[in-house]
């Protein structure tokens, strides 16, 4: 489903010549979300489990043309790269962050994520998970992230749209995507009954709001809590490129000549 | 002619500052120098020292004895005193307390005055001294210029020091990796701040704007290095500065590099180890974890620099090797030879290019096509062909896949560089000789500066420098040793890995090894002394 979306809306975004396709580059971690790497036609990297932002980062930084997008795990990128992405919401470089959330870690089949609910079981030692599960919508947030959403992937129109919202926003932009695994965290009943959207009328560049809309629900399945949807906050800020000194040239095209006289002057008795 | 000169105080108290400063005076004059830095992991306190040998000859150590003592504080002088020559004189800031009331102005003033009184001694004349501090401090230097006029006017002439002048070159090995990096056309320095290596990170952004590169420092080193792996994706060339700790964190990506067949640049400057070690000091612990770093096999470039002017040719090389072959190149430095000071008549940079990229667009690209060489045709995003680089074991297109045929073409594909990369670092000098004699010490990165400084001393020895590590040039290490009578292993390690790489690759086995793991480097006095009990 969110591969089908994706692709939709990267096609339907060079269509509307928002962006190029030569110019689109993604990077994925470790995990089911990065079978996703072997299934789109795009500049692609690979990179290693928890490290899709910095990899990203690093691509932005080598070519500030492509627009890039990483994929990544919610094991992957609150568990190993909770840090990385902490740091990226600081920084708000022009990345878009996709995080398949199905809040358990299924290619190593069964064992919990920091996002995980508590009491999870499957595959783990009772008494279960009891470490409170980590809130990324909340810790974006508060660390500063200029797009923050969160979307379910069983509704197709809603993904689809937030990831057109998201890649199209100027800044770090996360999507949290609430994505059930059906073998190893099967909560797709309970999605059904509580997910909705966010009002009409719902005002994303109010901080206090979104904080409070973000901890609604604490992503556990105990209380019938219901679980909001949609584009948290949104706010316009200088990104990390706009900040830097640099040409806005993808360095492979930078023109070096080398002054060597010049350069070894300072040493010069 | 050979002055030997230390320099002490407190951290904060300017040892670092005002040798360096002496040191580029001496340099003005014709002399060389040699300019060695001993500081704690302190930001004030403690006892630094600096040793400035001065020479009319090439020097490229610092040596134990010395003629005079510059003292910013007592404990300078109780600490030394028992390394002072017989006809040695201590000069003392503290003493010059009464002149600095008299200009007024911060303490730090007292050094100034003990450079005049010091340049007196040694009857160079009072307009050099100006000249120099002017050059040295551009801006806000009237009281500088005051105090060392002051100092010069307090004492007589006692000597007069006669070089062969001509122009002298200044440098640290950081400034070598710094400038063979600039000359190999750098884009983006990523590191995360750790000693020794921190000084290229403070070169380098200094350097942002004049020579159109970025520095930048993220959170850790795993995202130095994997920052850096996205960045050489995207077509920039990349370098990463790190010490053992920090390119520990970095290891599972240098294994990255190698599936990934991404240039990559590692800067790696060794400390005392193991762990935080001693962390302003040195040590050559690093060799056998540089080659071995990273999960998997894949080949790298590990080359070990024995001063700055070598270090701007092994940095170019590296930078040229890297994005050729399109393989990890790690660099290979310690404190030693990063933070003290060379002089050189000239210095000079190599000629190597690094590869044009790409500019005709091919039908049906592959990011992994297998070549005779094993190196892909490259292609960075955004020029057009859709370019894929994976983690995992790929077919040709960079597609992940767990087929037997293709994991084996890919790990030979990744291997057919070798043979050409050998071929290649063949004609760079992997291994170097000085001096003449039947026996033969081995030796490799900063204690070069100490052997080659020695070798008048132990005649019938002559040096075989190790530069290259990987891939390591075993015919030429092996033919010197059996052209000697004895080999004698020198290092700053506990067990002398070079000499375990050498048994490795070549089947002989080192018996005489001069080991030094006191966290300090080698000088030419300790040396001779060692060479002296296999001297039969």
């Amino acid at each position: 489903m969110i591969l089908q979306s994706f692709k939709e809306a990267v096609a339907e975004l060079a269509d509307a010549n928002k962006i190029k396709i030569k110019n689109t580059a993604i990077v994925t971690g470790i995990g089911c979300h990065a079978k996703i790497f072997d299934y789109v036609n795009l500049n692609s990297f690979s990179g290693l489990h928890g490290r899709v932002l910095p990899t990203l980062l690093g691509v932005k930084m080598s070519n500030p043309e492509l627009k890039v997008i990483g994929f990544g795990g919610d094991g992957d990128t609150f568990s190993e790269g909770a840090s990385h992405f902490i740091h990226a919401c600081r920084r708000n470089a022009d990345l878009t962050m996709v995080v398949h959330n199905n809040q358990v870690f299924a290619l190593t089949v069964g064992q919990p994520t920091p996002t995980s609910e508590r009491g999870f079981l499957d595959g783990y030692p009772p008494p279960g998970v009891t470490d409170q599960p980590l809130n990324p919508i909340a810790l974006a947030l508060i660390n500063g992230a200029t797009f923050v959403a969160r979307t379910y992937a069983l509704d197709k129109g809603h993904l689809k749209a937030t990831l057109k919202q998201a890649i199209e926003h100027k800044g770090f932009s996360f999507v949290d995507i609430l994505q059930p695994c059906i073998i190893f965290h099967n909560v797709v009943p309970y999605f059904q009954k509580n997910v909705y959207k966010l009002d009409k009328n719902y005002n994303p560049s109010n901080f206090k709001a979104a904080l409070e809309k973000a901890l609604e629900w604490d992503y556990c399945f105990d209380k019938g809590t219901k679980v909001p949807i949609g584009v948290f906050y949104q706010i316009k800020k200088p990104t990390f490129e706009e900040q830097l000194s640099v040409p806005d040239n993808p360095w492979y095209k930078t023109e070096r000549k080398i002054n060597w006289k010049e350069m070894t002057e300072e040493f010069k008795s | 002619m050979e002055k030997v000169i230390l320099i002490g105080g407190r951290a904060g108290q300017g040892s670092a500052v005002t040798s360096n400063f002496i040191g580029k005076i001496f340099c003005h004059l014709g002399f060389y120098v040699f300019n060695y830095r001993d500081y704690p992991s302190l930001i004030r306190g403690g006892h630094n020292f600096n040793i400035l040998r001065i020479s009319d000859k090439p020097v490229f150590s610092q040596k134990e004895k010395c003629d005079i003592i510059l003292a910013f504080d007592q404990k300078t002088i109780d600490l030394h005193r028992k390394k002072l020559n017989k006809k040695g004189i201590i000069l003392r800031s503290f003493d010059f307390e009464p002149v600095l009331k008299k200009i007024g102005g911060p303490k730090i003033l007292e050094n100034d005055i003990l450079i005049g009184s010091l340049f007196k001694y040694f009857s160079v004349a009072k307009e050099v001294l100006i000249r120099e501090a002017e050059k040295e401090f551009p801006k806000d230097n009237e009281l500088i210029k005051k105090a060392i006029v002051a100092g010069y006017d307090l004492t007589k002439n006692k000597e007069k020091l006669i070089s062969k002048g001509g122009v002298k070159y200044f440098l640290t090995g950081t400034d070598g990796v710094a400038l063979g990096a600039i000359a190999s056309g750098l884009d983006i320095y990523f590191a995360y701040p750790m000693t020794p290596t921190t000084p290229l990170l403070n070169f380098l952004a200094k350097k942002q704007s004049r020579h159109n590169i970025l520095t930048f420092q993220p959170e850790d080193e795993i995202s130095v290095i994997n920052a850096a792996l996205g960045a050489s994706f995207g077509g920039a060339k990349v370098m990463v500065g790190t010490s053992g700790g920090g390119f520990a964190l970095m290891t599972e990506a240098v294994s990255l590099a190698g599936m990934a067949e991404l240039p990559l640049v590692i800067y790696l400057g060794q400390r005392t180890a193991p762990s935080s070690g001693i962390p302003t000091y040195t040590g050559q612990g690093d060799l056998k974890f540089a080659l071995n770093a990273g999960h998997g096999e894949f080949p790298r470039i590990v080359v070990a620099p024995g001063d700055p002017q070598e270090a701007i040719f092994r940095t170019q090389e590296a930078f040229y090797l890297s994005s050729k072959y399109r393989i990890p190149a790690i660099i290979l430095s310690d404190k030693h030879l990063a933070e003290s000071n060379y002089s050189f008549d000239k210095i000079e940079r190599s000629p190597l290019i690094s590869p044009k990229i790409a500019e005709n667009m091919p039908e049906n690209y592959k990011s992994y096509t297998i070549t005779k060489n094993g190196v892909s045709p490259v292609f960075f995003p955004g020029q057009g062909p859709v370019v894929r680089v994976n983690s995992y074991e790929h077919d040709d297109e960079g597609n992940t896949t767990e087929n037997p045929i293709w994991a084996e073409k890919m790990n030979d594909k990744r291997f057919k560089k070798l043979p050409y990369l050998k071929k290649e670092i063949d004609k760079f000098n992997p291994v170097s000789l000085y001096g003449k004699g039947k026996n033969l010490i081995i030796g490799w990165g900063s204690t070069k500066g100490a052997i080659v400084d020695a070798l008048p001393e132990i005649k019938n020895y002559r040096f075989l420098q190790v530069s290259y590590m990987s891939p390591f040039p075993k015919e030429q290490v092996l033919k010197e040793i059996k052209k000697s009578k004895k080999v004698v292993l020198v290092e700053n390690n506990v067990t002398g890995l070079l000499g375990d790489v050498i048994a490795e690759q070549t089947g002989f086995i080192i018996k005489n090894k001069i080991l030094k793991y006191d966290a300090r480097p080698f000088d030419t006095e300790f040396l001779i002394k060692k060479i002296w009990t296999f001297k039969n």
